[in-house]
C-alpha cells in the first residue's frame, strides 16, 4: 500500500515534469548535477551511455517541457542550463525525483515507471 | 580592483605577498602536485572576487563534478549556489575537447557568457588536459601552445584576470605542458605539499609575475575547515618598508621594575631588545610578568606575554600566587597573552599572529617566554636564527620593547649565555639570573652584563622573589667589604676564591694597613 502510494507520487511528479521516458529522466539528471554545461550531444551521450539520438530527443523533450534551456549551437557545443521551476509544484517534484534517484531503489523505481530506451543494438538500458 | 591597477585576490595573506595584488588581465597559473590545494585557490579567487570586491566570476571544470565542488566550497562557509542564482558566478562544466575548440571560435559561447554576466574573474580548473600528450589526440604538434595562446588572447580581449590550474606530475608529457604554460602566462604561482618529520606542510612561492614586484621565496599556506586559505609571508623575508628604522635618543622606559630599573641604569631604550639569561625556575617568567604588569600600570604601555609552554589560565594562577593580579589587564586588554602548543608549530604562521596581535592590539611592551622552547620546536637552526631576527626587525621598526627569555642549561655557573643557539649578540641588553650557592642554601642573583648605549652597572645582585615579584635584597645586608682584584685567585676560571688575609703578629688583617 505503501509503495503504491510512493509510485503514485512518483508517476504524479513525472507526469508533472513531462518525462516518460527513462533517458530523458538521464539526461535532465546530469543536468542538474552539472547546472551549467557546455558541450554537445555526443558528450552527454558518451557520459551517461546512450545513444546520441536518444539523448538529443530528450534534450527536446526537456526544452520543450522549460526544465532546461539551451544556448545557440556552435560547431555542435551549446551551453545547457537548468532553468528554475517557477511552478512551486514542478520545483518540488524534481528535488523530490534527484532525491529518489541518488540510492538504487529509487532508481529502479523509476526505471518502473518509465518506458526503457533500446538502444541500436535492442539491448535495454536503465543508465 | 583597486586604484593602482592590481586585482586583489581576497585570499588572506596572499596580497600581502603580491605586494597588492596581480596586475588586471595577467594571466595566472598555479600548479602543483595533486593535494596542494589549486582547486581551492581557484575557486576562492573566484569567491572573495565577488563578495568582497563585487566581480564576477567564471568556474571552468574538466574533472570535477561542479555539485561537489559547491558542496566542499560550503565546507568553507562559501555559499556557491546563492551565487549562482544572484548571477554573479557560473560554474561551467565542460570536456577539454569542446572548451579548446570553443576558445578557438570567434563567437565563443564560454566569453559570450563572460560578457552576459559582467565577468572580470575566471578560473580554469586542470589546463593540463588540453594537452592531448603523446598519442592522446589528433592535436597538431603545438596543438597545445597554440590553445594556450588563444585562450590568453581571450581572457586579454575580455578583459578577465584568469587563474589556470594545472596538476604536475611525472608522466612523460608533464614537463613539456609545465614549460609551456610557465612561459606563456603572465603570473606562476607553485604550490606545494612536503613531509616535515611526520606532518605534511604547504607552501607556495611566486615563480614570476609580470608587471610586478613580490616576496620572493618559499612561504607557508595552510587550510583551514570552514574559513580557506591562510597564506603567511616566510619569516626570513626582510620587513619592507620605506622608512628607516627609527631609533630612540633620549626616550628611556623606566621598565618599572626595581632589580632592572637599577641595575640597568634607570630604564632602557625603547625599541630595545633584552635577553634574560637563566636556569630553570630562577625567575624569569616573573620578571617578564612583572614588567609587562608594570608597564600596563604605571606607563600604560599594552602589553604581550608569548608562551610555548604555559597555557594563559595557568601564567594567570601562577603570577596570582604572588600578588601579581594579571586577570584585570588581560580583561581590558591591556596585557595579551598568546599561547601555542609547540607541537607541529609552523613558524610562518606562528610569527605572522604575533605580528597580527600586536598590530590589533598596539602592544608596546612584550615578553617572549621562552626562546628555548622555540629552539626545540623549531629545530633547524636557521630558521630558529630567522624567527629570531624577525621579531628583533619588528620590535625595532615599531620602537618596541621586548623582552626575550632563554633558559641555559648550566645549572652553576655559565660558560655561555646561550649554548645551543648562540644569539645573544642581536640582543642590546642581557640580563643574566643566577642561582649562586651560599654555605647551604641556593640564593637568586641578577647581574647586567651588557646594555647597548646605557652606563649600567656591573654588579651582581641578590635578589629574591615574594609577594609583588622580584625586589632586591638591600646593599646593607651584604656587609662584606669588596677587595681589590689582587685579592682573589681564579678569575678566569670564573669561580674567584678570596685569599685568606695574612695576620699580622698583633692578630689584625694585613690588608688594614
Amino acid at each position: 500500500m505503501r509503495e503504491d502510494s510512493r509510485e503514485l507520487s512518483v508517476q504524479t511528479c513525472l507526469e508533472s515534469l513531462g518525462i516518460s521516458l527513462f533517458s530523458e529522466w538521464d539526461v535532465l539528471a546530469f543536468l542538474y548535477h552539472h547546472k551549467v554545461s557546455l558541450t554537445t550531444t555526443d558528450q552527454i551521450a558518451r557520459l551517461i551511455g546512450y545513444e546520441s539520438a536518444a539523448v538529443s530527443d530528450a534534450l527536446d523533450r526537456l526544452e520543450r517541457e522549460r526544465l532546461i534551456e539551451r544556448s545557440r549551437p556552435l560547431q555542435g557545443v551549446r551551453l545547457y542550463r537548468m532553468l528554475t521551476q517557477t511552478d512551486a509544484r514542478r520545483q518540488r517534484c524534481l528535488r523530490q525525483l534527484v532525491s529518489l534517484s541518488e540510492n538504487r531503489a529509487g532508481r529502479l523505481l523509476l526505471a518502473k515507471r518509465l518506458q526503457p530506451v533500446r538502444s541500436e543494438s535492442g539491448e535495454r538500458k536503465i543508465g | 580592483m583597486s586604484e593602482d591597477g592590481l586585482v586583489k585576490t581576497g585570499i588572506k595573506g596572499l596580497d600581502a605577498i603580491l605586494l597588492g595584488g596581480i596586475p588586471k588581465t595577467n594571466v595566472i597559473l598555479l600548479q602543483g602536485v595533486t593535494g596542494t590545494g589549486k582547486t581551492l585557490m581557484g575557486v576562492e579567487f573566484i569567491y572573495r572576487g565577488i563578495v568582497q570586491f563585487n566581480e564576477p566570476g567564471l568556474i571552468v571544470v574538466f574533472e570535477t563534478n561542479p555539485d561537489k565542488l559547491i558542496r566542499d566550497a560550503a565546507g568553507f562557509g562559501w555559499n556557491l549556489e546563492e551565487l549562482q542564482e544572484q548571477k554573479k558566478l557560473q560554474v561551467i562544466f565542460t570536456s577539454p575537447q569542446v572548451f579548446d575548440q570553443e576558445i578557438r571560435s570567434p563567437n565563443s559561447l564560454l566569453l559570450e557568457t563572460a560578457s552576459e554576466m559582467g565577468a572580470q574573474r575566471m578560473f580554469v580548473d586542470g589546463i593540463g588536459l588540453l594537452n592531448p600528450g603523446p598519442g592522446g589526440g589528433n592535436a597538431p604538434r603545438g596543438g597545445y601552445r597554440e590553445s594556450l595562446q588563444q585562450l590568453i588572447e581571450s581572457f586579454n580581449r575580455e578583459n578577465l584576470t584568469a587563474i589556470l590550474s594545472l596538476e604536475t606530475g611525472s608522466t612523460p608529457d608533464a614537463f613539456t605542458t609545465k614549460e609551456t604554460t610557465d612561459y606563456l602566462v603572465d603570473t606562476v604561482i607553485q604550490l606545494g605539499r612536503d613531509r616535515v618529520g611526520r606532518r605534511t606542510q604547504r607552501s607556495i612561492e611566486i615563480l614570476k609575475s609580470r608587471g610586478q614586484d613580490f616576496d620572493p621565496g618559499e612561504h607557508t599556506l595552510q587550510i583551514t575547515g570552514g574559513k580557506g586559505l591562510d597564506v603567511f609571508r616566510r619569516v626570513q623575508a626582510p620587513l619592507r618598508t620605506s622608512s628607516k628604522q627609527p631609533t630612540s635618543s633620549t626616550m628611556r622606559s623606566v621598565i618599572g621594575v626595581d632589580a632592572v630599573d637599577t641595575l640597568i641604569g634607570g630604564g632602557i631604550f625603547d625599541g630595545s631588545t633584552t635577553m634574560v639569561v637563566g636556569v630553570s625556575g630562577v625567575g624569569k617568567t616573573v620578571l617578564g610578568t612583572q614588567l609587562l604588569r608594570e608597564g600596563s600600570l604605571r606607563q600604560k604601555t599594552r602589553g604581550l606575554l608569548i608562551s610555548l609552554d604555559e597555557h594563559p589560565a595557568q601564567i594567570i594562577r601562577n603570577a596570582q600566587t604572588l600578588g601579581l593580579n594579571l586577570e584585570e589587564q588581560v580583561a581590558d586588554g591591556t596585557i595579551q597573552i598568546m599561547f601555542e602548543s609547540p607541537q607541529e608549530l609552523n613558524i610562518d604562521a606562528h610569527y605572522a599572529r604575533i605580528i597580527e596581535l600586536i598590530e590589533e592590539h598596539d602592544i608596546q611592551r612584550m615578553v617572549i617566554d621562552g626562546m628555548t622552547s622555540y629552539s626545540t620546536a623549531i629545530g633547524a637552526i636557521d630558521v630558529y636564527r630567522d624567527f629570531f631576527h624577525a621579531v628583533v626587525a619588528y620590535s625595532k621598526q615599531r620602537l618596541m620593547t621586548t623582552f626575550f627569555n632563554y633558559e641555559n642549561p648550566e645549572f652553576l655557573g655559565i660558560s655561555s649565555y646561550m649554548p645551543d643557539f648562540p644569539l645573544s649578540s642581536i640582543v642590546d641588553n642581557l640580563i643574566l639570573l643566577s642561582l649562586v650557592e651560599i654555605n647551604n642554601s641556593l640564593h637568586r642573583c641578577i647581574s647586567v652584563v651588557k646594555s647597548r648605549g646605557s652606563k649600567h652597572s656591573f654588579d651582581t645582585r641578590e635578589f629574591v622573589i615574594g609577594q609583588g615579584g622580584i625586589s632586591l635584597v638591600p646593599l646593607e645586608h651584604n656587609p662584606v667589604p669588596a677587595l681589590p682584584l689582587q685579592s682573589y685567585s681564579s678569575l678566569l676560571s670564573r669561580a674567584p676564591t678570596r685569599f685568606s688575609l695574612p695576620k699580622r703578629a698583633n692578630g689584625a688583617p694585613a690588608v688594614q694597613d
